[in-house]
Formats: structure tokens, C-alpha cells, sequence
């Protein structure tokens, strides 16, 4: 008799254990079977400062489709830059990768380094045809229903050679325009960013911000309302994103304002040169010096507490040419206070609409800047560290500004949480171990 | 096989063919790591089949381990060696992905050899000498799973050594000492998340030996025929290893920020304190009640102390902080013919493991253990004796340290046999 209790437990327990959790997709009141993503760097995979094929195949909105069809194959097009290639930017530049460099003090370090002394220039002339991520690097928003955003016949410098490789008619289209085409049943936005990085990259020097307020073509507000009801007029569902607070990527945070380290020598020449114009100098770490409007003629100050250097900045120049010392820094390796104020501002403001157009649009909202943020204090995945430090923070890209593929994966996450909450779905999150961060030689 | 039913009658068949289409059936069960925390309680055929209980319930020399003042009462001379094959199969299904990975464990090899010897048929002097492997177990998880960083394989072995004197005090009561000398080895490996051009990840193993002393005494004492009362404590031991290896495999280009070279680090391997209650309503029936408190709170701390320190190699602090844990085990064994026994058992386990703190190396829970055994006496001097035992375990968590959360199940089966040589 016992035995047959036993029988009969053990048998239950049997059935019990077989059952297995399967891996499924519940759309709940979004569908994704036809996604279609609007952005700028992140949405197009670009980072290591290029658009280079592994980034673009890794781009949070490409892990999204893939998460969107766990039940079954979605097609997402994709312009992507050949395989293997050496990934291209505006400037003609091939990717960064992690390599050894050898510095003006004949110093080798393990630094960023170009792949190759040339960019895949031979990309700018893909043609595509179908296309649904239309994540554009550096896409501001007043260009997002711009025609002839990408018509390479008005001639250089005035269209948008990544948006002329993907645009389905040169001539005629615009980013929404291709995209409201697809007639997507879900769609993202990431929009913003751009808009600020411009003038946060170039230190404020050039390349004002758009304003915040102001109607459709004028303010990104507007602008972006009209977009979204033109994406929601056909019954889509869609997601968009707060935008991060650009100040926090380590493109700004890696070089310190008080990176002049003075011996008792160096500090003696300084004084001798700047204590005519007030400015004094002591033993160990100092302000650089920057250019300003202030101190006339001579126009240098020391940089404040705060104040910001832009991972730009040649270092070489640095080391062995006196700039930040005797030569000062140029403002446009420099964020001063004014300037972080202003960006700060806007970012704030663009978030506000965000949400308030999130609301309105009855979109989910995805708070990539909270996850931007967490990335400042780190973030801990499965036994991963993850932080905003230049390259051994893994999240970041090489160039300091845009993500790794790790990185777009908790963007990607960022995402689905946002879309399960808002449509009821269960969309299964990405496996952020599965996606690479810095490579190492 | 014939000869062992030879002798049987219809009742004690249908009970054999039952239990080995239970056998069977446990067989064909998809297999699943193992252990209270990495505790094995395997160290007896009998007690095995009655739910790991033996503290009170003298049978054979394995009563070294069970209580060694019992081994008194064991009423011959007699060498016994046991194996017990341990087939554990874990899954892990993570929160986040519905991604499931599952172990690739190898069998695990627990077994035991006693040596019981009495000088004089009349002596109240029982000298012993156990060989057994209380804690241990190879836990290895599938390539590239979710939880890589915190675990990818972990081999962890001990034999313990434990020459005993026990004593008869009278005819109700005995004490028995053993010293322990334990010997014990650790290999763990674990991927880092650092990459190389690849995309392969850096990966890190620990592996060294270390030694220790212990002690296991015990006290058994019968008030009565049908009822024995034993009380044993078996001591902590420290597993410290001081010279181990670190190997890092890691891209050129950090090579120095890893430098392998030799750790120290210490697994503390818990004391155990048993009351155990052996009853016989009959001469064929008897029954095994023993409750374990076990010491687990050593395990406050996994640490690793590197001889070679860098800015990214620093020396680790991994809070376990196990707590104090019981287990409560019973079984019934009836004589179906004089050369026949059967046993029932089951075990309930209290996980030693907080929430926050369950790792890949031992997913522990709180869990029941069913066990059945036989016993056949071949001849007056010659006796095998088999058992199985059948568990599973889930646990649910999110670890503080890693983050790793979902669910973990594993299920184990150990059939076990050993063969006796009675003077």
C-alpha cells in the first residue's frame, strides 16, 4: 500500500516537472507582426562612430523585431553597410575598435583607434528599397518630414547621404513619409537627441538647438504631434522614448575641467605667463585653461568646477603642446556652465512633451532616460557590471556617446517593458548576455 | 535474480515487482544538482532506504558515520563498501527571457567504506576505521547560459577519514569517538565579462586542495527493548585552501590586469547535531525517526583572497549567508523473510539558503527526499543491501549579488547498493 502512495506521488511529481515554461509571444492590444522604427544613432545601430554593419545588426529596434517574432519570422529591412567592412561615417571615417596607439610621448596604449584609414565610402551608393527601420544617425527632428531630405541630386552637403542610401524615392520621400508607407501596425520613436548632441559635441559652437516650443516645421512640439497622428491614423499602436540626458555619455565625462597636473616648474612658468591677466596657478592638479569671451585681450580663463571637455579634445595636443596650459583650450572642446544649463533645459523640455504627446497619442513610453541615468551609477545584469565609464564601463560604444550591442539590449528592454505594461503584452525580454560590449585585442 | 526470489512467497513478490517498476519508472524520469546546500547524506544503504534516519537504529558498520557509539551494538565484526551513483539534472528559466539553460552535470560519486573490528567476542571494545565523502558535488551548466558570470562549472570534492573507538558502557548504553581527517578539492569556473575581438568571453578558474581536522562522537542508549535513543554530534570542518590556482584567460591586451597566480580561500563544511529514535514494535519492524540541526551559518561568506591584486582583479566577498537549517528524516524497514528486509523513507530538508543568496552552484530549497531499500542476506556472513533515493527541488529567486533571477529545478536520483563482509 505504501508503495502504491508512493507510486502515485512520485508519478504526480513526474508530470509536475515535465511541464516546460515555453518561450511565448502575447502581443495583448499592440500587434508587432509589422513594426516600422523612427529614430536617429541607437535606431540605426550606429556607434564606435560609423554606421557599421555589427552595430546596425544589434540596433535596439532590429532585437525588438527579433523579440516581436519569437513566434515566427517578421521581416525587418534594414540598410545595412556590407559585411565586413569597415563601417562609414559623414566624415568618411571607418569604425573605431579597441587598439594600440602610440602617443606625441611615444607612450603605446591600449586606445580607440580607426579600423581602417578609410571608411566604406562605396555604402553611400546602396540603394534600397524596403525598408523599415529608418533610424537615420543624426536625424533632427524639423528633417523628419523633410522631402528630399536624402536626394542626392541637390549635391553635397545638402541632403542626407545615410537617409539618400534607404530613402525609397530620393525625390519624394521623407523619413515619415517611408515609414507611414510601410503601413506599420506598431511603431518607436526615439527623437530629440539629435537635435541637442549637435550642439553639445561641438561644444555649443555651433548648430543651435531646436526650440522646444512651436508648431509643426518650427518647435519640437509640433513637429512631433503632427508625426504621431499621422503614424496613428491607420489604427497603429506605438512606443516612444524620453530621451537621455546627453550630459551623462562619457564623451563628456572622461576628460576632468582640473586635468592639469603642475610640478614646481610648470607652476612657476604658468604664474609668470597668466598672473598679469589674475589667473594663478598652484602645484598638482589644475584647471585647464580655455578660450573665452573675457579677460580682453588676452581671452583665457581657467576652466570652472563642472564645466565640461569633450572627449574631442586632441590629447596629443594636450600632452605635448600646451593646450589647456599655455596654448588654452578651444570652446568647442569645452561645455561651459551657460551651455550645460541650456542643454540641460531642453532636455527637459523635449522629455516634458514626450510624455505629454505619449499621453495624448495613447502611447507606451519608454524611459530611456531613467536607463541612461542607471547607467551612471551602474547597472547589474546576471553578474555583468555595467557603467558609463569610457570603455571598461562595457556599455558604451567607443566613441563614448552611443551604445554597444549590450547597451541597445537593455535599450530593447527598456522598450518591451514599456509595451507590456501599456498593451497588456508579454513580450519575452532580449538575453542582454547574448549581445557583445567593448571587444578587447 | 532467481536466487533471490527463491525463497519468497506471493505477498513479498508482488511487494519486489512493485518496487522494481518504481525503480523503472524513476528510471525513465527526465533526469535533473544536489545536497542540503552541497551536504551529501549518503553514506548508508540502510539509512538510506529509510530516509537517510539511522542515528538509533544500529544495523551495520556504516553506524561509524550514523553514531559512533553505536557501532557498539553492531554485533560483529564487519566490512562494508558502498557506492551510490547520483544523477542530478537542473533547469534554470529565467524571469526576464523564458530562456531556460540546463546542467550538464556529471554522475556524481558519493560512496563510503567501513571497517568495524572487535578484538574478542566478549569485548565491550569496538575499534572502526570510515572512509566516506559527506560533501561534494560537480554542478556544470550548459554553454553560454544566462548565468555565466556567476557560474559555469563547479567541482567540488571531500573524503573524510575517521578512525572511531566505540564502547560499551553496559548493556543499555555506549559512546563512541571518531577523529576526522578530511581532505577535500574545489575547481570552479565561471566566465568574465570581458571580451575579446571574437566576441569569445574571458573566463576564470579556481581550483586547489585543502585538508582539515573534525571529530564525529555519539552516544546510544536503549531504555528498552523497542526503543533506542541515539545522540551524535559530528563536528565543523574547515576546508581552507592556501595555495591555490587561478587561471585567467582573458585577451592579450589586459592580460596584466589578470594575472594568474595562486588564492587562498576557505569552504566550511557544517557541524551537524542528530537525535535519532529508533523503535521495534516486532522483531521484523522497526522504525527510524532522526532530526539534524545543522551548523550551516559558517557559510557566512564565499571569499577569495588573490595573491596578485590589480585594480580589476581585486580579492571577493560573496555573501551566502546560510542560516541554521533542520532536517527531519523517517523510514520503516520490515523483515519479510529472515534474509529479506524492505525500507520506506522520506526526508524533509529546510534549505539552509536565504532568499537573495540561491546560486547556480547549489539552487537549493526546501525539499522531501523519498527513499526505498532492500536488503538480502546472501549468507550468515554476506549482504547486499540497495536503495534509492528520488528528490527534486525548485527554488525560486533574484540574486542580490548577480542579479540572476528565475527559476531553478533540478531533480536527483541516486540508487545506491553496497556489499557487507560480517564475521
Amino acid at each position: 500500500m505504501k508503495i502504491n502512495i508512493l507510486y502515485l506521488l512520485l508519478a504526480g511529481l513526474t508530470l509536475a516537472a515535465c511541464e516546460k515554461d515555453p518561450v511565448a509571444v502575447d502581443y495583448g492590444e499592440m500587434d508587432g507582426t509589422s513594426y516600422v522604427a523612427i529614430g536617429t544613432n541607437a535606431t540605426a545601430g550606429y556607434a564606435d562612430d560609423a554606421l557599421h554593419y555589427d552595430a546596425q545588426v544589434n540596433s535596439y529596434a532590429k532585437i525588438l523585431n527579433e523579440q516581436f517574432s519569437l513566434n515566427g519570422r517578421f521581416g525587418f529591412g534594414q540598410p545595412l553597410v556590407e559585411e565586413g567592412t569597415n563601417g562609414v561615417n559623414l566624415n568618411g571615417d571607418a569604425q573605431l575598435i579597441l587598439g594600440y596607439k602610440t602617443d606625441c610621448k611615444d607612450t603605446v596604449s591600449l586606445s580607440p583607434i580607426r579600423i581602417a584609414d578609410n571608411g566604406n565610402t562605396s555604402a553611400w551608393s546602396d540603394v534600397f528599397n524596403v525598408i523599415d527601420n529608418l533610424g537615420v544617425p543624426g536625424l533632427k527632428i524639423l528633417d523628419l518630414d523633410n522631402v528630399g531630405f536624402g536626394n542626392s541630386a541637390s549635391g553635397a552637403g545638402n541632403y542626407d547621404p545615410y537617409f539618400a542610401r534607404m530613402a525609397s524615392d530620393q525625390a519624394t520621400s521623407s523619413v515619415l513619409s517611408d515609414a507611414i508607407a510601410r503601413d506599420p501596425s506598431f511603431f518607436s520613436v526615439m527623437l530629440g537627441d539629435s537635435d541637442i548632441m549637435n550642439f553639445a559635441t561641438t561644444g555649443g559652437a555651433f548648430d543651435p538647438i531646436t526650440p522646444s516650443a512651436g508648431v509643426n516645421g518650427v518647435g519640437f512640439e509640433g513637429t512631433l504631434d503632427a508625426a504621431l497622428t499621422a503614424l496613428t491614423t491607420n489604427g497603429a499602436n506605438g512606443v516612444i522614448a524620453t530621451i537621455p540626458d546627453v550630459l551623462d555619455y562619457p564623451y563628456f565625462n572622461t576628460i576632468p575641467y582640473d586635468g592639469l597636473p603642475l610640478d614646481a616648474d610648470k607652476t612657476e612658468t604658468m604664474n609668470s605667463v597668466f598672473n598679469p591677466i589674475g589667473l594663478y596657478f598652484t602645484e598638482g592638479d589644475n584647471p585647464f585653461t580655455m578660450e573665452c569671451d573675457c579677460n580682453l585681450p588676452y581671452g583665457v580663463r581657467k576652466m570652472e568646477p563642472g564645466e565640461l571637455v569633450t572627449l574631442s579634445i586632441p590629447l596629443d595636443s594636450v600632452k605635448c603642446n600646451g593646450m589647456g596650459s599655455i596654448q588654452p583650450i578651444p570652446d568647442r572642446y569645452v561645455l561651459t556652465l551657460a551651455e550645460i544649463a541650456e542643454i540641460q533645459a531642453k532636455i527637459n523640455e523635449y522629455n516634458t512633451i514626450i510624455r505629454a504627446q505619449a499621453l495624448k497619442h495613447d502611447l507606451a513610453l519608454a524611459d530611456l532616460n531613467q536607463l541612461y541615468k542607471g547607467l551612471n551609477t551602474g547597472v547589474l545584469y546576471n553578474g555583468i557590471n555595467l557603467s558609463a565609464e569610457f570603455v571598461t564601463g562595457g556599455a558604451y560604444s567607443l566613441d563614448g556617446r552611443n551604445l554597444n550591442p549590450i547597451g541597445q539590449a537593455l535599450i530593447a528592454n527598456t522598450f518591451i517593458e514599456a509595451i507590456n505594461e501599456k498593451f497588456n503584452a508579454n513580450i519575452p525580454f532580449a538575453d542582454v548576455t547574448k549581445y557583445h560590449g567593448v571587444l578587447f585585442p | 535474480m532467481t536466487l533471490l526470489f527463491k525463497r519468497q512467497n506471493l505477498i513479498t513478490r508482488s511487494l519486489f515487482v512493485e518496487m522494481l517498476r518504481l525503480i523503472i519508472i524513476i528510471l525513465l524520469l527526465p533526469i535533473t544538482s544536489f545536497g542540503q546546500g552541497y551536504q551529501v547524506n549518503l553514506q548508508g544503504q540502510v539509512q538510506q532506504g529509510m530516509g537517510g534516519a539511522g542515528t538509533a537504529l544500529m544495523q551495520d558498520a556504516s553506524a561509524l558515520f550514523f553514531n559512533p557509539a553505536g557501532a557498539a551494538f553492531v554485533h560483529k565484526s564487519e566490512i562494508t563498501g558502498s557506492f551510490t551513483p547520483t544523477f542530478a539534472k537542473g533547469q534554470f528559466t529565467e524571469h526576464l527571457t523564458n530562456a531556460t539553460a540546463e546542467t550538464t552535470s556529471p554522475m556524481g560519486t558519493p560512496f563510503s567504506v567501513y571497517g568495524l573490528f572487535q578484538l574478542k567476542d566478549s569485548s565491550k571494545l569496538k575499534l572502526g576505521m570510515a572512509i566516506y565523502t559527506p560533501f561534494g558535488s560537480t554542478v556544470e551548466w550548459q554553454d553560454a547560459w544566462v548565468g555565466r558570470f556567476a557560474l559555469t562549472r563547479l567541482a567540488l570534492k571531500s573524503i573524510f577519514f575517521q578512525p572511531t573507538v566505540s564502547y560499551r558502557l553496559s548493556d543499555k548504553i555506549a559512546i563512541g569517538a571518531g577523529f576526522v581527517y578530511s581532505y577535500g578539492s574545489v575547481n570552479l569556473r565561471k566566465d568574465i565579462p570581458l571580451q575579446g575581438q571574437n566576441g569569445i568571453y574571458a573566463t576564470a578558474e579556481l581550483a586547489g586542495t585543502g585538508h582539515s581536522f573534525g571529530y564525529n562522537v555519539g552516544v546510544y542508549f536503549e531504555p528498552a527493548k523497542y526503543l533506542n535513543l541515539g545522540l551524535t554530534y559530528r563536528s565543523q570542518v574547515n576546508m581552507a585552501i592556501s595555495n591555490g590556482t587561478a587561471t585567467f584567460t582573458v585577451p592579450a591586451s589586459v592580460e596584466d590586469k589578470f594575472p594568474s597566480g595562486s588564492f587562498a580561500s576557505s569552504l566550511p563544511l557544517p557541524q551537524v547535531l542528530t537525535l535519532g529514535f529508533g523503535i521495534k514494535p516486532s522483531d521484523n519492524l522497526a522504525f527510524a525517526l532522526d532530526v539534524n540541526y545543522v551548523g550551516w551559518n559558517a557559510y557566512d561568506t564565499l571569499a577569495f583572497d588573490y595573491d596578485l591584486n590589480t585594480e580589476s582583479l581585486e580579492d571577493t566577498k560573496s555573501a551566502r549567508k546560510y542560516e541554521n537549517t533542520l532536517a527531519f528524516r523517517v523510514g520503516a524497514q520490515y523483515k519479510l523473510t529472515p534474509i529479506l528486509a524492505a525500507r520506506l523513507g522520506m526526508a524533509y530538508t529546510l534549505t539552509p539558503v536565504q532568499d537573495g543568496y540561491v546560486t547556480p552552484e547549489t539552487p537549493d530549497a526546501n525539499r522531501i527526499n523519498y527513499t526505498a531499500g532492500l536488503t538480502y542476506d546472501l549468507n550468515e556472513h554476506l549482504n547486499f543491501d540497495f536503495s534509492i533515493l528520488y528528490t527534486q527541488v525548485k527554488r525560486e529567486d533574484t540574486n542580490l549579488e548577480t542579479g540572476l533571477s528565475g527559476n531553478f529545478r533540478t531533480r536527483v536520483i541516486a540508487p545506491g547498493i553496497s556489499v557487507s563482509y560480517k564475521l
